[in-house]
């Protein structure tokens, strides 16, 4: 019962802060909101006994991703930001759209079972991390040293796009 | 004890919300960041399902999509700043030298 | 299933790491010394050295190294078939780049990584692998179509590309997460048996949003709106490279993930797929009749070439993976000729994208205009070039598994796309064109195109053993 409480919550605030994310005319409240957002969704891992996910969402997502955000928005022209027109022209259509896919996808699965509602779950609580590591250094060694290379595409990527072009 | 549909229906009205905030807003900056709620709808669906399932699989490619989030944010920032150094705008409906 | 890397692995895996080691040597090469010349031989030696090594690599048709990469013969001629198309275009970049000034050697280095990542969607048989090798691509790209920095038309195509392959991206992994929750596993084959039997709501909604991922990737009707903009404002190099490797890779991949399920006929993956090949050829044709953009016409023919293939995806039997391997050559060697074509004339401050560019091409740089004129009928599919045997090859597949419905829609289409091919070629040998040439071509653009030219005789005119080894690569394949 008390598990079915703090969901609620954390969905409750995802979800809030979400709408409130894609609505602000403002893109530093919009990376607030999605900040707030990354913390509940790490409220969430840890309801599901994935600690270290919740420390990488933290780490990673809020510390590193959405800084990086944060610093572009200062780049970038806030002022100019606050007298313009926030949506495009359709975005009544997409909203009602957004709602009836909303609607019809929990209607979906209100209505359908689902093979973990048998009641299993994964074991107690902070004891996946070693296997974690294990199978990530096992049977998951490929793609762990592909994703390496994927940060090597981020770096030369945005240091080749982001710096001033040279004189010649 | 939360029953997984709960765990789905989260996940499916937040990449709704991403979905509607990519087609409805100007700000290419907000189009990105909505992605990102799109990347962690599915998130937070492969790490329930990691639960229920009783598999690490889930946990360890949601470790994979935080790294690739993490370097298409990079890319993609710089692109924004290019954008906005080129023309100083970075509304999405301002594209039209390619007509589609 | 073993979990570990073995000795065999690794070796088998020689591609990939001679791949990523290539990137390594051309990174620190840059450090050491920024040279055009010497940074494009460093890459070109990558490749080169990364195609050898398939001679060496131990292919078997049960060569999984950890459950997610499976190096087979399949994986092998997509593999070959990638490193050679990333030669030809970092030749083409050679020639499109050294006239363009400021620092151009990272643009190799993203090749080389982009390159990597469709390596690895080839031999992808994971959800984790098709993941991770689906971003390097993409993210690659971004940076590459974005990479004329001061041409607002590049940078405006790397911004939709950016956005549309990122949401795709999203909609893919979502997919994911539902096929995982209903199969409990992110392994094709054990996704194919359980799609196999009767799906539920959750499977079924997963592969959808995968095949709406895909469908951007591969630019397929509905989900291509971006492709002609992209093809447009993107250098024409990186053009040649999307329309080549990038989309060859999600292929195989496609062929990998769907093929091993049973698409029957009647069932809702074979109407999906039947909408899409039709639409595709339909609206790619049609679309390219309007254009006056020979960038944007190769656009939407490439729309309908992919709406083309999709027929072997639907076929069934033996026929099918060796139809695709050809028709992907051939598609190969045409689209990197037309590209390089386009790259070739293209100047400093602009690429040759505009109809009026080739009038009178003929006449000002005969041979020029005779491999253009040779790649374009082979696009269209003439009686002795590449482009006919794979589409014979195709309707042949199609026949064989009685899709008479698509058969039809192809071979009408073929006829359809003859128009715009023939407009531009009309347009080469007109009389009225300006006079002159402007500049000579470079010597690496001119080896890239009499290499490509070489490959498109002997794939039209003699391709006899070509077929016969696809036909002994592909039966071990499944």
């Amino acid at each position: 019962m008390i598990h079915q409480i703090i969901f609620l919550y954390f969905a409750t605030v995802i979800l809030v802060s979400a709408l409130l994310m894609i609505t602000r005319r403002n893109p530093i409240h919009s990376v607030l909101f999605m900040l707030l957002l990354f913390f509940h969704i790490a409220g969430l891992f840890v309801l599901l006994n994935a600690e270290f996910l919740a420390a990488v969402q933290l780490i990673v997502y809020a510390g590193a991703i959405l800084i990086l955000y944060l610093f572009v928005v200062m780049l970038l022209n806030v002022d100019q930001e606050r007298q313009s027109v926030r949506a495009n022209r359709f975005w009544p259509w997409v909203a009602a759209f957004g709602v009836l896919i909303a609607g019809e996808i929990l209607l979906l699965i209100s209505r359908s079972t689902f093979p973990g509602d048998a009641g299993k779950t994964m074991a107690t609580p902070g004891a996946g991390v070693m296997e974690l590591g294990q199978a990530l250094y096992t049977q998951y060694l490929v793609p762990f040293e592909i994703a390496s290379v994927i940060l090597l595409v981020g770096l030369i990527g945005a240091v080749m796009l982001a710096k001033k072009a040279v004189k010649e | 004890m939360i029953p997984l549909s709960w765990y789905i229906m989260l996940s499916a009205a937040l990449f709704t919300i991403g979905v509607v905030g990519v087609l409805s807003r100007r700000n290419i900056f907000i189009i990105l960041m909505s992605i990102e709620l799109m990347l962690n709808a599915a998130n937070i669906n492969l790490v329930a399902f990691s639960h229920y399932l009783q598999s690490l699989t889930g946990q360890i490619f949601t470790i994979f999509v935080i790294t690739v989030a993490a370097a298409e944010a990079a890319v993609a920032l710089a692109i924004i700043i290019l954008l906005s150094r080129n023309r100083g705008s970075v509304y999405a409906d301002e594209f039209n030298i390619l007509k589609g | 299933m073993n979990t570990a890397i073995s000795i065999s692995g690794l070796k088998a895996l020689l591609p990939f790491l001679i791949m990523t080691a290539a990137a390594m040597v051309v990174m620190l090469g840059i450090a050491f010394r920024r040279d055009h010349r010497f940074t494009v031989l460093l890459t070109l030696a990558g490749l080169a050295l990364g195609g050898g090594s398939l001679v060496f690599t131990p292919f078997a048709p049960d060569r999984y190294v950890t459950t997610l990469v499976l190096v087979d013969a399949f994986a092998g001629y997509y593999l070959a078939l990638l490193f050679a198309a990333a030669f030809a275009v970092v030749c083409l970049s050679y020639s499109y780049l050294e006239i363009q000034g400021g620092h151009r050697e990272e643009y190799y280095l993203l090749v080389l990584l982009a390159v990597l990542g469709a390596a690895v969607l080839a031999a992808a048989t994971h959800f984790a692998s098709f993941f991770l090798g689906i971003e390097i691509l993409s993210v690659s790209l971004y940076g590459l179509t974005a990479y004329q920095r001061h041409r607002d038309q590049s940078v405006e195509a790397g911004v939709k590309y950016l956005i549309l392959a990122a949401v795709s991206s999203a909609f893919i992994l979502f997919g994911m997460a539902l096929v995982y929750a209903e199969v409990g596993s992110m392994e094709f084959a054990r996704i194919a048996i359980r799609a196999g039997a009767a799906g539920g709501a959750l499977l079924g909604t997963g592969l959808v949003l995968i095949i709406v991922g895909l469908g951007f990737k591969l630019a397929v009707v509905p989900f291509h709106l971006w492709t002609p903009d992209v093809y447009e404002g993107a250098p024409a190099p990186v053009t040649a490279f999307i329309a080549t490797v990038s989309k060859g890779a999600v292929f195989a991949l496609v062929l990998r993930f769907f093929g091993n399920m049973d698409i029957r006929v009647g069932g809702a993956l074979f109407l999906i797929f039947t909408i899409i090949a039709v639409a595709s050829m339909f609206f790619g044709n049609l679309l390219a009749l309007m254009q006056q953009n020979v960038k944007r016409v190769l656009a939407y023919s490439s729309i309908s070439h992919i709406g083309y293939l999709l027929v072997t995806l639907l076929a069934a039997g033996p026929l099918r993976l060796n139809a695709s391997a050809f028709y992907l050559a051939a598609y190969f060697v045409t689209t990197l000729g037309v590209f390089g074509v386009v790259t070739v004339l293209s100047t400093r401050d602009r690429d040759a994208d505009k109809l009026d560019d080739y009038r009178g091409l003929a006449w000002r740089r005969p041979w020029l205009a005779g491999v253009f004129t040779a790649m374009l009928l082979s696009l269209a599919g003439i009686p002795l070039t590449a482009g006919f045997i794979a589409k014979f090859y195709l309707v042949a597949a199609g026949i064989g598994s009685a899709l008479w419905l698509l058969v039809i829609v192809l071979i009408v289409n073929s006829a359809i796309g003859l128009f715009y091919y023939l407009r531009i070629i009309g347009a080469v040998y007109s009389m009225d064109g300006p006079p002159g040439p402007s500049m000579p071509i470079s010597l690496s653009g001119s080896a890239a195109l009499g290499g490509l030219t070489l490959a498109l005789l002997w794939l039209g005119i003699y391709p006899g053993p070509f077929l016969a080894l696809i036909g002994s690569l592909m039966q071990t394949a499944h």
